[in-house]
């Protein structure tokens, strides 16, 4: 309890685009293991080629932030220009074009999974803190109803709505984001 | 060891009846399996009428998918153990026996978490049964009394593989879930009544 609400993506690329370093920081970190989940699971890119990938990627956030057109698509931008940067490297140590360069399904499905994961993590980030405590057990923690109930002082038999009510915040903070942006004018 | 989620289920039910493959706490697991799907089916056909039904789903289902791994898990330990209850060799006596003990505590610590998580869907189960349309209402309670008793007979499996005595705090929590679980049907009954 008590932490601020968190700054939405434009809220936070605007004060990136206003110098704060503070915002940068929070910029990193807010991408930055989804940028490097997207280079070893779903490009499977080795830890070196991951970490210039990770490197050149907010580099480029940082010198070009201000050819985004759309400071709420700042996701959708940072995950292309990752995709970008992962292909180039793959190229690199082939004979092929980036644009040749084929993903197997189940790199497909990697990727997609991990936009998914990033989306619940960003819509769970603005759930109240007692949903987010208890879904983070209950989903994440695996822990028994018996568990959760010793744990947070609750009634047992009142976990599994409380677990579902939340559910239902989570589910209406998810259909309430907006679709597809237009990203960058590069 | 196979993945017992790509084995059909003539192959599964076999491997039950065969000697030394998989054994009390993998049945255990897998009817927690089937009572949370039952859960997550009874939930699913009631959307319309209960508000909560979505979410109760969802638990279901990732209730279900641990409840699988743990048929593995069980499978995994219980070999071992059994393995090493016969093993001879040259080691030592004393090193034999600390490392049999380990392979009966993972032998005992899998039955446990089985019997969390089936007390866990049987809570469940008899929230569907309360609040699930009239017509799969019999569904949910059948599975609340299916997960109670696989809760009942992993009590029973950590009892035995580690000869504990009252008060050993593993039994304890062995009977916490069996008794959640036996309450949870109770409730289930009631409210079909």
């Amino acid at each position: 309890m008590g932490q601020p609400p968190a700054l939405t993506d434009a809220e936070l690329v605007q004060r990136c685009r206003e110098g704060d370093p503070d915002a940068w920081a929070e910029l990193v970190n807010r991408f930055s293991r989804y940028v490097y989940a997207v280079c070893v699971k779903g490009f499977r890119l080795g830890d070196e080629d991951a970490e210039d990938v990770f490197q050149e990627v907010f580099t480029r956030v940082y010198t070009r932030l201000d050819t985004l057109r759309d400071d709420a698509a700042v996701r959708p931008w940072i995950a292309q220009l990752t995709r970008r940067l992962c292909l180039d490297t793959l190229a690199s140590g082939s004979r092929e074009q980036p644009s040749d360069i084929e993903l197997t399904p189940e790199q497909e499905r990697t990727l997609e999974e991990l936009d998914e994961a990033f989306d619940v993590r960003e819509a769970l980030a603005v759930l109240p803190e007692p949903c987010q405590e208890i879904l983070d057990r209950f989903f994440a923690r695996d822990q028994s109803y018996r568990t959760i109930s010793a744990e947070l002082d609750l009634p047992s038999g009142t976990i599994a709505s409380r677990i579902a009510r939340c559910l239902r915040k989570l589910r209406d903070e998810l259909e309430g984001r907006s679709g597809p942006s237009e990203g960058s004018r590069e | 060891m196979p993945n017992y989620l790509e084995v059909q289920l003539d192959d599964l039910l076999g491997r039950f009846a065969a000697s030394g493959q998989v054994a009390a706490g993998s049945a255990a697991a897998l009817t927690v399996a089937v009572a949370a799907g039952l859960a997550a089916m009874v939930a699913r056909a009631s959307r319309d009428s209960w508000e909560d039904a979505g979410g109760v789903a969802a638990q279901a289902i990732s209730l279900q998918e641990r409840a699988a791994w743990l048929i593995r898990e069980d499978a995994d330990a219980w070999q071992e153990a059994f393995a090493a209850l016969g093993g001879t060799g040259e080691r030592h006596t004393a090193q034999r026996n600390f490392e049999l003990e380990q392979k009966l505590e993972r032998a005992a610590a899998v039955p446990l978490e089985i019997g969390e998580l089936g007390a866990t869907v049987a809570e469940l189960a008899a929230l569907a049964g309360e609040f699930g349309e009239g017509p799969v209402r019999a569904d949910a309670v059948a599975a609340a009394a299916l997960a109670a008793g696989a809760t009942r007979a992993v009590a029973h499996l950590v009892e035995v593989n580690l000869g504990v005595r009252e008060g050993d705090k593993r039994l304890a929590q062995a009977r916490a879930s069996e008794q959640a679980a036996l309450e949870a049907v109770e409730r289930a009954l009631e409210s079909a009544r």
